[in-house]
Formats: structure tokens, C-alpha cells, sequence
């Protein structure tokens, strides 16, 4: 239990001549919920893909439950209990709403690539994926085509996905982004009551969800972390007025 | 009861199955016809490759270019099986031949594929090409496997049977082709609803998705090939027992291309689309043929018509009535269909009457043949049968035009009204 859920150390990313991260320390403790803030550009999309493992790092350490992933696939990772969402929606869109959940939650209930189980009759299985139906209340559209949903609900269904595994460790990309004011409420709602006794990181833009969400919030700009704070702190701090806030809180 | 209630369109489609030679039976000699036999064999048989073609194509989204491979390896596997049986070496009932066909199918499904499926899409696809190339070249030069191009003949009658069965009769193996072809088509479709399944669909959709809730796409591949190759495998060990031979034409790439039509003309959709396509193409393949040399050109214009104007296949076209069936109003249909026939058949009476001229002013004319129609024998040099012809397609697309405009009006106000009922959804 001492590992820290997620820590970083020195982790650099390069494309080609260009450094998109540059030195990135970071240590996310178990059960706290994290924010990382960022003009575009500061490489915090980049910075997700490094942790999950769609991307290999070029130099530094990444440990997920104190686990270093280095050379780990993402579904290796994943497997240490990290999930993640995409700032785009990554859903399965020919597959209905109840498909699309069940999937998110065969690894975990340990089906793996098992050609012998017919799924009609796992009942905790189908019950487990009812039952997170019902908790994103997408019940009545349960064997709708994902792709066919609204955006808003596609992007609660990516939610539900990325937590139906069970990981403890959970990373949001953007769950707000292009959502009215009431459904950024609501998606709130459910990312608070989703990662209750989790370890929450998520990229944000939207400030009166980072400030409403985070215990602390992390600051990168250009590829490096100017501050690692309490929101209260980092409402303070004058390198982040000066390189991000200014222009955004009043 | 309620499984009778769920399952009865399959014991309905085998009793029609089994029903249907006996329409084609001479009473009179008390013997069946061998071509009809063997045109349903055969539809069986390609209906099952076909099937195996799906959990590649529909299922997992893997178009693959060499499906024949495995379907070939898999007929050779059970020629010589069958030829040890034969020999005494081994012993194996008549029955189980298409299962030695399905593990070496499987095998070699698990061996190739662990080289094509590390990479998906379009890579896939040129990799799968490749690969049905290599083993066709590979079918000359392995005389000892292959046979050369002389390939590896059999003699079914093993006296092996469990049923009794001597296995003379086209009859005999057709009800083991059926008996074959509604077992590989269940497994196949309880393959569906399972774990693997299900994952192959996820990978289709979205392969990076399906890697982030913990399943690595490359291996969810590899096992849906091999499962597709056993599958493939049955399919080429029933076509042994069916031909008595087996040459390097069942890995050939016009093999592969055989169940890529199917699944595209019949539809990848739903999971029998293929079947459908597999009636269609082996109709085309081994009746139309008969009749005309321009069989390959139907073929082909049938699947560019299909791709273009209806791209879920025959199946999706069926499936587009459901929402009208549900609101009970599927007859209503019935009069702008009767409306748009004549002007249908006007087409494809022209189009057919226009090849089968041009056909028959070159390939025919090379062979000596006649174009006769109910006994007259027409003058393809003249210009009157070509002007008929072509005058018949002219107005018949117009005459669809004019049709198709009233079907479009009936059509999107039923389609309308389903989905004010909710049922389109």
C-alpha cells in the first residue's frame, strides 16, 4: 500500500528534434484526485498517452502501483489497474450501449479470450453491466448503436467503459470538453461518484470543474511542471497567473 | 418448449433442406439427381467456408485476400487422412473426416495467422494476399503434401462409417454435408455471443478502445483466425468427401475471392448474409454457367451493383423491411413492388439479351454456338436484336425511374410512421 498509485520521475518525451516533455516529476498518491492544467500545447494529452503506454517514453520512469511500466503494452498496463478515457470519444460505435459496457468489464471478471462462455448466460457479469447501465442512466438506451448516441452520452459511456474493469487508477481526457453547462454538471456529478476512493488524474480545461473536483492540481506549461499544488495554492501562485490563469481567473 | 419455440427456423430450414432433391427426383429410374446433389453440396460446403469468411470479415473486420488457404489445407489435411484410413494405417469414421479437415485447417490457421495477424487493415489484407500466393506456388512444388497439379485423390467408400453408411450415393453425403453444415453454422454462431466474440467485434470497431480495457488486439486476431480456420477446414474436409480429389485450385486466390462475394453480395451484417450470398454466387457459378459463357461477367456486375446501391448486402435489404413488418404494414409494400417488376425485369432482360449478343458474336462464334431463343435461332450480326435489346434497357430504366419515384413516396412515409411509433430504434 505505500506505492504511490501513479509516479513519474524525470519522464521526457521527444518527437523526432522536438521535446514535448521535458523532465516531468510527478507522484500522484492512492485515493487523491488530481487535475493537470495546461495552455494548449503544454503536452498534457502527450503526457497521458506516456502513463497508459500508448506511447513509449524516452527517457525516465513511469511506476503504476509502484510497477514500473517501462516496455509494458497498454493492455499490460491496464492491467496493473489504470484505465483511461480519450480527450476524443473512443467508444465502440457499431455496438450497442449494453455491448459496449459488458466489454469494458470481461477482462476483469477474468472471461479473458475465453470461446466457451456464452454471455447471455454469466449472470454477475450481465448484472454488474445493468447495473453501470443504470448508474450513467443510459438505461433507455441500452441496445441502441453507441454510435448513435448523443455526444454528451457518448461521453458519459466512454466514462463507463474506462471504470466498468474495476481499475483504481482512473484517467480522464477532457470529460467535459464541448459539453453544455447543465450536462458538464451532471458529468460532474458522475466523475465524483465514479471515483469515490480512487485515484482520479484528469486533464481539464474547464477551472470550475478542476477547482470543484481536484485535491490538488498540477501545472504544466511547455512540457514542464511549474507547480504541483493545493487549488488554493495554485490560485496563489504567481507563475501560474502569469503563465495560465491571468488570463482566465478573475 | 421454448427452446423448439426459439430454435424451429433451424429444423425448418433443414426439413426444407432435405426436402428440397426430392423435387428433382426421377420416380421413374427411383433415382435422384446427381446434379442437384451435388449443387446443394456444394452451396453447403461454400456456405460454411463462407461463415468462416465472416469471423474474419464481419466479426473481427479483417478483410483477408487468402481465406482459401486454410480451406485448401484443410481438404488436403483430410485427403490424406482419408487415404490412411484407407490404407489400414489409421482408423477414423466417414463421419469425422471433415473434423481431421477442421484441426488441420485450424492448425495451419494458427500457424499462418501467428505470421498475418500482427498487423490489421490494409497491411492485413496484402500480408493475407501474399501468403495465398506463396501456398499456391508452394501446391506445385510439395509434390509429396500438394500432389503436384495432378493434387490427391481419395475413395470415400472406407466402410468406416459409425451410421453404417457406405457413403456410394450423392445422396449419402449430401445428408452428411447438411448434417456438417448445420453443426459448423451453430458453433459459428454461439462463437458470437462468447468472450472472443465479442471482442473481435470491439477490436473491428475500435482495435486502440479494446486494448484499454485490457485485451491485446493482435492475439483477440490470431485466435479468431484459427477459429476460422477450423471452420474453413470442416468446409474443405466435406468437399474432399464430396469430389474424391483435391487440387491446388482450393487455395487458389479464385477460391478466396468465392467467399469474398458471397459475404458481400449476401451481406456481412447479419450472420446469415453469407448463406444467402454463397445460394446466389454457387448458383450463378454452376447453373448460370451451364447457360452462358457470360457467367463471370454477372458475377461481377452483380457485386459492383451490390456494393454500390446496397452495401449490407442481400441481408440488409431484408433487414431494412423490419421496422414496416413491425408496425404490421409490410403488405402495403406489396403494390409499388408489383409496380417497379416489370420495369425490373425489362432491365435485366435487356442487359442479359446484350451480352449474351456480345458473348455470343465473339466467344460463341469462336466455338461454333448459336444464340437461339425458344428455337429461333437470332443473327447476332444484324442490327435488330441489338436495337431490341438495348431499346428494352432504355425504357426500362425509365419506366424504374418513373416507378421508383412512387415506391420512394410509400416507402419514407411507412418508414416515417415507424419511427413516430418507436420502433425504428
Amino acid at each position: 500500500m505505500s506505492a504511490p498509485a501513479i509516479e513519474l520521475r524525470q519522464v521526457r518525451k521527444s518527437f523526432g528534434q522536438t521535446e514535448i516533455i521535458r523532465g516531468v516529476d510527478l507522484v500522484i498518491p492512492r485515493g487523491e484526485r488530481h487535475a493537470i492544467i495546461g495552455p494548449n500545447g503544454a503536452g498534457k494529452t502527450t503526457l497521458f498517452n506516456l502513463i497508459s503506454g500508448r506511447f513509449p517514453i524516452t527517457s525516465g520512469t513511469i511506476a503504476v502501483n509502484g510497477r514500473s511500466t517501462a516496455g509494458l503494452a497498454p493492455q499490460e498496463i491496464n492491467r496493473l489497474g489504470l484505465s483511461r478515457s480519450f480527450q476524443i470519444t473512443s467508444i465502440f460505435p457499431r455496438m450497442t450501449v449494453f455491448e459496449n459496457l459488458r466489454c469494458g468489464l470481461l477482462w476483469s471478471q477474468g472471461y479473458r479470450y475465453s470461446f466457451w462462455h456464452l454471455l447471455g448466460r454469466q449472470k454477475t457479469l450481465n448484472r454488474a453491466a445493468e447495473a453501470l447501465l443504470e448508474r450513467l442512466k443510459l438505461g433507455d438506451r441500452r441496445n441502441l448503436p453507441a454510435g448513435l448516441l448523443s455526444y454528451a452520452e457518448q461521453r458519459a459511456l466512454e466514462i463507463g467503459i474506462t471504470i466498468a474493469g474495476g481499475a483504481d487508477i482512473i484517467l480522464l481526457d477532457e470529460p467535459t470538453a464541448g459539453m453544455s453547462h447543465s450536462e458538464t454538471e451532471s458529468a460532474v456529478a458522475l466523475i465524483r461518484s465514479v471515483s469515490e476512493g480512487k485515484t482520479l488524474l484528469m486533464v481539464e480545461h474547464d477551472m470550475s470543474v478542476v477547482f470543484g473536483l481536484a485535491d490538488r492540481i498540477t501545472v504544466l506549461v511547455y512540457g514542464e511542471v511549474i507547480a504541483s499544488d493545493a487549488p488554493a495554492a495554485i490560485r496563489g501562485n504567481a507563475a501560474v497567473q502569469e503563465a495560465y490563469l491571468g488570463t482566465v481567473a478573475a | 418448449m421454448s427452446a423448439f419455440r426459439r430454435h424451429w427456423i433451424w429444423l425448418l430450414a433443414l426439413a426444407v433442406l432435405l426436402a428440397f432433391p426430392f423435387l428433382f427426383y426421377d420416380w421413374t429410374k427411383g433415382r435422384h439427381s446427381g446434379f442437384v446433389l451435388t449443387l446443394m453440396s456444394e452451396i453447403g460446403v461454400m456456405a460454411i467456408f463462407a461463415l468462416s469468411y465472416n469471423m474474419l470479415m464481419g466479426q473481427a473486420g479483417l478483410l483477408s485476400f487468402g481465406h482459401a488457404v486454410l480451406f485448401g489445407l484443410g481438404a488436403y489435411c483430410a485427403a490424406h487422412v482419408v487415404n490412411l484410413v484407407k490404407a489400414g494405417t489409421i482408423w477414423l469414421p466417414t463421419e469425422l473426416v471433415p473434423l481431421a479437415g477442421g484441426l488441420g485447417g485450424m492448425f495451419f490457421g494458427y500457424v499462418l495467422g501467428w505470421l498475418v495477424t500482427k498487423q490489421r487493415a490494409t497491411a492485413f489484407a496484402m500480408i493475407t494476399m501474399g501468403l495465398g500466393e506463396l501456398v499456391s506456388a508452394a501446391a506445385l512444388m510439395f509434390m509429396g503434401f500438394f500432389g503436384g497439379e495432378g493434387g490427391i485423390s481419395i475413395d470415400r467408400v472406407m466402410d468406416t462409417s459409425l451410421l453404417g453408411v457406405a457413403y456410394t450415393s450423392p445422396w449419402q453425403v449430401y445428408c452428411l454435408v447438411l448434417a456438417w453444415a448445420f453443426i459448423a453454422a451453430a458453433l459459428m454462431q454461439l462463437q458470437t455471443q462468447t468472450p472472443l466474440g465479442r471482442i473481435a467485434n470491439a477490436t473491428r470497431d475500435n482495435f486502440e478502445r479494446a486494448q484499454f480495457v485490457g485485451y491485446d488486439p493482435r492475439m483477440v486476431r490470431l485466435l479468431q483466425f484459427t477459429l476460422s480456420g477450423f471452420f474453413a477446414g470442416v468446409g474443405g474436409g466435406l468437399y474432399v468427401l464430396i469430389y474424391e480429389i483435391v487440387t491446388f485450385d482450393t487455395v487458389s486466390a479464385a477460391k478466396s475471392a468465392n467467399a469474398l462475394l458471397a459475404v458481400y453480395i449476401g451481406g456481412a451484417g447479419g450472420f446469415f448474409g453469407p448463406i444467402l450470398g454463397t445460394i446466389v454466387v454457387v448458383l450463378l457459378q454452376s447453373g448460370v454457367s451451364l447457360l452462358s459463357n457470360a457467367w463471370l461477367l454477372y458475377v461481377g456486375v452483380l457485386f459492383i451493383v451490390m456494393v454500390m446501391y446496397a452495401p449490407g448486402g442481400l441481408i440488409g435489404l431484408i433487414f431494412m423491411h423490419a421496422p414496416i413488418w413491425r408496425i404490421g404494414r409490410l403488405r402495403e409494400l406489396t403494390v409499388p413492388y408489383l409496380k417497379a417488376l416489370p420495369a425490373a425485369l425489362l432491365i435485366l432482360a435487356g442487359f442479359v439479351m446484350l451480352v449474351e449478343l456480345a458473348s455470343f458474336t465473339t466467344i460463341g462464334a469462336a466455338q461454333g454456338k448459336k444464340l437461339a431463343i425458344a428455337g429461333a435461332v437470332i443473327d447476332t450480326g444484324s442490327p435488330l436484336p441489338w436495337l431490341v435489346a438495348a431499346g428494352a434497357l432504355g425504357l426500362g430504366i425509365l419506366w424504374m425511374r418513373f416507378a421508383a419515384r412512387g415506391f420512394r413516396a410509400r416507402w419514407d412515409a411507412l418508414i416515417e410512421d415507424a419511427r413516430r411509433q418507436g420502433v425504428m430504434s
